[in-house]
């Protein structure tokens, strides 16, 4: 098999200035092509910048807006992950990343998990996308696309590897910051974020592609540091931190087979266990237990549909036995 | 694997540690924070559309670091430091300013803020502006109204040299509230406000701001002899230690103690973070109209069209 060229493109958007970003995008994805990349990764908020606030709305794109359709067209022969504002039919605004390929919008992950605490208020300004799915791509492999903040929950990565994705793809704008001197690469976020790739790549014996910024927003520095893990959780490229570049990297898709055929884990997943303990928490949770004694955890939302929650719950087979 | 910054450059050298004390939990890797500031000035600056920046020059270790990031950023051509001593500042302090401008090779400008001072609180038994009935004021106006003057200074400075006012507080002062209101804290943008004081002398070691400069006791030099340390009752190492522990790891009181940390002092540092919240915010807003800025009209401040043309 052809090792597939990638080319992460670690760029610092332009705040709210989208023309001049979507042209940028235009050039980098050029340059890509021209050092013969087969899929062209560009980090999250690439076409917007990360700190919009109330910019928002006004740099939000339709998924059939023209300036993202035009962009799409320069993908002949090529794939690429682009992330802009996305407004819904219902108004609603969502960070998205599509996956443009042969010229066309193939595919739109809208996140999932929008951080709102520390110095993060994304769910002030956005709401958060409700559908995890993985996407056929050209290059002959399943994609899962997840942007930043859903790589810190586990089930988004599990889920897509069950789902058949062998490449695990994550656009970020990952703000840089803890730089106290006992950290192996001196940046706190940094060592937290290879931690989690390389675990990952290691157990969804998948590829593990990041893509993040650099540049700034305000205050806030963008630590790039983009990396490709192979499906061993070995790094196989690392670019440089807070440096603005195209990097590319060529991969063996055939390692996920070679991978997966000596570390069988994915095989040996249960998913139906999972789903099954799944239920019985999900009824805690949300206060949906048949158990009339017990209360919702702290953690549980109120509800008005107890009857029809309680029938589901039971019919799971979980809340009776739990203690 | 990574580039750029697989070592421990940020580490500090045998030689930084002789010049003062560092707590281990606060030791931060210089590269990285010199790489970030920097990259922040230029930042700020051309969003703004500006390509010059101007500051106040103390002798201090604090605005010594901020010209020696600015002149990296922009370059010494683009920098104005300004000297502004009162009559009774220390000479050390405009010889060491000197030495910081001598060694950037930047623009500087002296200017001698007493007559300003002066004017207003009068001088030698002659009233000022402010008038006969309080005499020349207490150290605290005195040095307040310095605090002022200078920025004053800077900000018309700012128009002639054509930069925007670079700012040089750090983390521990304007978290106990060791700060002028309008005063030293007044800026375009800080450099280094979230850099406690001992993580300024690491980062002022890396990039080789003059070893006298360093080492000598900080001062806010607003009456002769004064020293911060002194002033406060805290030396900075153990005060950084304990904003530390306390602010940006969460601990609890009762942790602190377990900790080492003494019940007054504790107490009191708690005291002056609380009662100088005012001083780090902007001036509140009573909640009228439909949108109010900075309740629920939240823009950056650099977004398109925001540069000066």
């Amino acid at each position: 098999m052809q090792p597939l060229r990638i080319a992460l493109v670690q760029l610092a958007p332009r705040l709210g200035v989208l023309e001049e970003n979507l042209a940028r995008h235009r050039e980098l994805l050029a340059q890509a092509r021209a050092a013969g990349a087969g899929l062209v990764v560009f980090p999250e908020l690439g076409l917007t910048g990360y700190q919009l606030q109330d910019l928002a709305a006004e740099v939000a794109m339709r998924k059939d807006d023209p300036r993202l359709l035009g962009l799409a067209a320069e993908t002949q022969g090529l794939s690429a992950v682009v992330s802009f504002v996305e407004e819904a039919d219902d108004h609603r605004l969502f960070i998205s990343a599509a996956l443009f390929e042969d010229g066309e919008v193939r595919f739109v992950h809208r996140k999932l998990f929008l951080p709102t605490y520390g110095l993060f208020d994304e769910r002030r300004f956005f709401a958060a996308g409700d559908r995890l799915r993985t996407v056929d791509s050209r290059l002959g492999v399943k994609l899962g696309i997840a942007i930043c903040e859903d790589f810190w929950h586990l089930g988004v990565a599990e889920t897509l590897a069950l789902d058949g994705a062998q490449m695990l793809i994550n656009v970020s704008s990952s703000p840089g910051r803890d730089l106290a001197a006992i950290h192996e690469v001196g940046l706190g976020t940094a060592v937290s974020w290879r931690t989690l790739m390389r675990t990952y790549a290691q157990l969804t014996t998948s590829f593990v592609v990041f893509c993040n910024r650099v540049g700034m927003d305000e205050t806030i520095s963008f630590w790039g540091g983009s990396e490709v893990i192979g499906p061993s959780g070995e790094a196989l490229f690392t670019a440089p931190l807070f440096d603005e570049g195209l990097y590319t990297v060529d991969v063996e898709l055939g390692d996920v087979r070679r991978e997966r055929i000596g570390l069988p884990l994915l095989r040996d997943e249960r998913p139906e266990l999972h789903l099954r303990e799944l239920r019985r928490i999900l009824a805690h949770r949300t206060g949906l237990e048949i158990d009339e004694a017990s209360e919702p955890s702290d953690g549980g939302r109120e509800t008005g549909q107890s009857a029809a929650g309680s029938r589901e719950a039971k019919a799971a087979g979980g809340p009776d036995r739990r203690p | 694997m990574s580039a750029a910054h697989g070592g421990r450059q940020g580490e500090p050298n045998d030689g930084a540690r002789r010049l003062f004390e560092l707590p281990p939990e606060l030791a931060i890797d210089t590269e990285i924070a010199r790489r970030v500031i920097v990259d922040f000035i230029r930042n700020q600056l051309r969003q703004a559309g500006f390509a010059r920046g101007v500051l106040g020059l103390s002798g201090g270790i604090d605005s010594a670091l901020v010209a020696f990031l600015t002149a990296e950023a922009i370059g010494p051509e683009n920098l104005l430091c300004v000297l502004m001593p009162y009559r009774t500042s220390s000479p050390e302090s405009v010889e060491h300013a000197r030495l910081v401008v001598e060694k950037l090779g930047c623009e500087s400008d002296l200017v001698d803020i007493s007559p300003m001072v002066d004017g207003y609180f009068g001088r030698d038994g002659q009233p000022g502006a402010a008038g006969a009935a309080d005499g020349e004021g207490s150290p605290l106006r005195r040095g307040n109204l310095m605090a002022r003057e200078r920025m004053c200074v800077l900000y018309d400075r700012s128009v002639g040299w054509g930069g925007l006012v670079v700012g040089t507080g750090n983390k521990t002062e304007s978290l106990i509230g060791y700060t002028t209101l309008f005063g030293d804290s007044a800026c375009a943008f800080n450099p280094i406000g979230d850099l406690y004081k001992s993580q300024v002398r690491q980062v002022a070691a890396a990039v080789d701001v003059p070893e006298a400069i360093i080492r000598k006791a900080p001062s806010a030099d607003l009456w002769p002899g004064q020293t911060d340390e002194a002033e406060a009752g805290f030396s900075y190492p153990k005060l950084d230690r304990l904003l530390f522990w306390m602010i940006d790891k969460r601990r609890t009181d009762e942790e602190l103690l377990a900790m080492g940390f003494s019940g007054p002092t504790v107490e009191r540092v708690k005291r002056l973070v609380a009662t100088s919240e005012f001083k780090r915010q902007v001036p509140p807003v009573a909640k009228l109209g439909p949108r109010t800025t900075g309740v629920d009209y939240l823009y950056p401040r650099r977004r398109p069209g925001s540069a000066r043309k």
